[in-house]
């Protein structure tokens, strides 16, 4: 199976400011491949050159198999993050200049366009003014302007933002059929958490580079934190009981909870049980690695620290804003 | 580049623009209203002429030979026939500025319907009368305000006439004269009307008692007038003078200016629209920038276009109805549409270049003013070269883009066009130009469309274009 995207060595400056260093990345066909990084990180701008709307300074890039996306715009479908909609355009017309600018036919296009409003529950509204409708509506409307023409390849930038949850659910639902039907799939994120429920395959990038490529389930084996949350009976600190089990390196307490490290090597279940004999243990569990700690980890290169908090304090920050942004 | 893609940016552009309510009333019904206005305004203002003035004129006569010329020269029937001759006369000078002869009397009824000749009544006074009496007499009839039973009681004017007005007294002193005095706030005309009358009066009375014969006279101060011709190349044409010359050339020129202005106008207001909408981005995802910003270009040609043919179609009606179109040539309606491209794919390319870069219609206003002074400047040549169209100044501003076609069109459509070649040579320079202004224009599209903030001054435009 051919890539959908190859990148090789792409850079990107904008006068002195490095929007993208140096990234490498290979897109299978068929896969479901989630940007996720800070807001600024460079995710819009590497999206932008693979669209062709900017040109790497440097490096080598290939779109289905085509030079650049130039060759192979019918063939893509890309709802940017700055999208908009013609206002006195009505929907209907709107899809149908977005489906003949894509390159197809006149023929069966108004019934395909009422189909996919339909199916976004928007059948009603075809012969309104964009400007009629509200910002989740014509988010939904952009959509269909992305995937109408049936494309191999569809890059949604920020697809999320601005959605209520009944709507976010619709729209993974149409990102997961779009994958079962055998698209490939891109799509940027700053919120970590819809990554993980749709994502295959997570491409992280930080400040221009591009610092994580691999699949979710690697991923999360090897950032285990080897880390085991225990909520004890009672408010008070037990640390030092705890510290007395075999295998444990340490113990922090966070936001109530004993956060223990174990040693190298040791077993989990046996820790857990040790632990479970020294003291009353109202809640065990192995901690699971969030795409989130993941990030921090990688962006503090592993010394977590006062620093730590720090950069999660930022990245929820900037999800947050986007969400308020957008609702 | 998709031609597809262009053609469907294009039409839709096109479509957004010229389909609407607003473009047809805009840019074709006022223009409709105006022209069927322009008659009713004429009658309008012929009839809203002052009422013309009625009433009794004296005049003490001391030379005692006077009054009866003045007498049958006020008299209503003459005094009508002279306005009518002048009226005939305004009326073939204008058709012989036209170029249409013919019986205009038609034309002479219809404008004596709507103006209104002054009527006199010429009274005589008493050679000893008081002259200071006769004037208290038109005070006190101003002063009473009272509506007079008759309105040719009213009196209008007191004309005293020196006893020596016509003829010499023995002394050397020359003739005498006269003095009128005058109801203020008579109209302009009729003030007109009664003086000349009493000078020609004199003057006649003069030439009796010298015994020159007045007939002799008139016959002596007259000389027909004749049309001047010109000598051309090819044999001889009337003289080019008057409106008819700088006619054409000006309404080529305006015509031009507008057909260009409200496609370049149109273009970068859609441009702002797309970008501040962000569906700039969107488009972007289907079509490159170069293929959007020539559908634009393109649609919006088929703007000014349209408007350019039937602005055009409007006054070759115009000048079949007036019976010349010989005043212009198939030709000259073809070098109009090339210049009409050329002069718009460069002001197309600067509006595209400023819509792009900026984020909303007040930022574009300071980018604009200098592209509005560029298309200031052939306005200010507009005497010089329509004068002398083929003078060293036309010449050259003729062969400095983005002006150049305007000052083309004001060339080729006057009496005394350039040389072909010149034209041909005209024409290549201004479609180097274009090429040159789209170049530039792709380079700050390009980078402009997804640039927000700040807007750009000059020199961000020139790194812009060093970066795409």
């Amino acid at each position: 199976m051919s890539n959908a995207i190859e990148m090789n060595r792409v850079r990107k400056t904008f006068g002195a400011k490095v929007a993208v260093e140096g990234i490498d990345l290979v897109i299978p066909q068929g896969a479901v491949y989630g940007f996720i990084g800070p807001n600024g990180a460079g995710k819009t701008t590497t999206i932008r050159m693979v669209m062709s709307i900017l040109f790497p300074d440097s490096g080598q890039l290939s779109v289905l198999g085509k030079k650049s996306a130039v060759e192979s715009k019918d063939r893509i479908g890309y709802l940017p993050e700055e999208r908009g909609v013609y206002k006195k355009m009505k929907v209907a017309a709107f899809l149908v200049y977005m489906g003949r600018l894509k390159g197809l036919d006149s023929h069966g296009l108004k019934p395909k366009v009422m189909d996919w409003l339909d199916r976004v529950d928007l059948g009603d509204v075809a012969k309104k003014k964009c400007e009629e409708l509200s910002k989740g509506m014509q988010q939904k409307v952009q959509f269909i302007a992305s995937v109408l023409h049936n494309p191999d390849l569809i890059i949604l930038d920020e697809p999320f933002s601005g959605l209520d949850p009944v709507n976010m659910r619709l729209l993974r639902d149409l990102i997961n059929e779009q994958h079962a039907a055998g698209k490939t799939v891109i799509f940027s994120t700053h919120v970590m958490q819809q990554a993980e429920s749709i994502c295959d395959h997570i491409v992280m990038i930080h400040e221009g580079k591009k610092v994580l490529d691999d699949t979710l389930d690697d991923i999360r084996n090897r950032f285990d934190p080897r880390a085991i949350h225990v909520d004890t009976v009672g408010d008070a600190d037990r640390s030092t009981a705890i510290s007395a089990a075999p295998g444990v390196a340490s113990v922090r307490i966070h936001e109530g909870i004993h956060v223990v490290t174990l040693d190298d090597g040791m077993d989990k279940q046996h820790a857990m049980q040790a632990i479970m004999g020294e003291v009353p243990v109202s809640r065990i569990e192995i901690k699971r690695p969030t795409l989130e700690d993941v990030f921090i980890e990688i962006v503090t290169g592993g010394n977590a620290s006062g620093d730590d908090e720090q950069v999660r304090a930022q990245l929820l920050a900037g999800s947050k804003e986007t969400q308020e942004v957008g609702s | 580049m998709n031609m597809n893609k262009i053609i469907r940016v294009a039409s839709r552009e096109f479509a957004s623009t010229a389909m609407t309510k607003g473009f047809i009333i805009g840019a074709l019904v006022v223009p409709a209203v105006m022209a069927a206005l322009i008659p009713l305004i004429a009658i309008l203002s012929a009839a809203a002429q002052p009422s013309a003035d009625k009433g009794t004129i004296y005049v003490l006569d001391r030379s005692a030979e006077v009054f009866d010329d003045i007498e049958s020269r006020l008299s209503p029937e003459e005094v009508r026939k002279r306005w009518e001759d002048r009226a005939k006369r305004a009326s073939d000078f204008a058709k012989g500025m036209m170029g249409q002869s013919g019986n205009a009397s038609d034309g002479v009824e219809q404008a004596m319907n709507f103006i209104k000749t002054p009527e006199f009544r010429v009274i005589s006074t008493a050679p000893d009368a008081d002259i200071e009496e006769i004037k208290t007499e038109i005070r006190q009839q101003l002063t009473s305000g009272v509506e007079l039973d008759d309105p040719m009681q009213k009196l209008l004017a007191v004309i005293d006439i020196d006893a020596d007005a016509a003829n010499k007294s023995n002394d050397s002193k020359g003739y005498g004269s006269y003095q009128a005095f005058f109801r203020p706030k008579l109209n302009e005309e009729t003030v007109g009307e009664i003086e000349s009358g009493v000078r020609w009066s004199i003057r006649e009375r003069r030439y009796d008692n010298a015994g020159l014969d007045r007939d002799q006279i008139s016959e002596l101060a007259s000389i027909e007038e004749r049309d001047s011709k010109e000598i051309t190349e090819e044999g001889e044409r009337n003289e080019s003078s008057g409106i008819a010359t700088f006619l054409i050339p000006v309404a080529s020129l305006v015509l031009l200016i507008i057909a260009t202005m409200t496609g370049g106008q149109y273009l970068l207001t859609t441009t702002i629209e797309e970008k501040s909408n962000r569906v700039v981005e969107v488009l972007l995802s289907a079509t490159s920038p170069m293929e959007l910003m020539t559908g634009k270009i393109v649609g919006q040609m088929g703007v000014g276009l349209s408007l350019l043919i039937v602005y055009n179609s409007l006054g070759i009606a115009a000048l079949i109805a007036f019976n010349r179109l010989d005043m212009i040539s198939g030709q000259i309606i073809i070098l109009f549409f090339v210049f009409f491209l050329l002069a718009y794919f460069m002001l197309a390319s600067m509006m595209a270049a400023i819509g792009s870069a900026v984020n909303d219609m007040r930022e574009a206003q300071s980018l604009m003013t200098p592209v509005m002074l560029l298309m200031m400047i052939p306005y200010f040549f507009f005497m010089p070269v329509v004068r002398a169209p083929n003078s060293m100044l036309s010449t050259v501003t003729s062969f400095i883009p983005p002006i150049s076609p305007f000052i083309m069109i004001m060339r080729v459509s006057s009496t005394d066009p350039p040389p072909p070649l010149q034209i041909a040579a005209v024409i290549l320079v201004n479609i180097i130009a274009v090429f040159f202004f789209l170049w530039f224009a792709a380079k700050v599209f390009r980078v402009g469309l997804l640039m927000y903030g700040k807007p750009p001054n000059l020199r961000t435009l020139i790194k812009w274009i060093r970066m795409a």
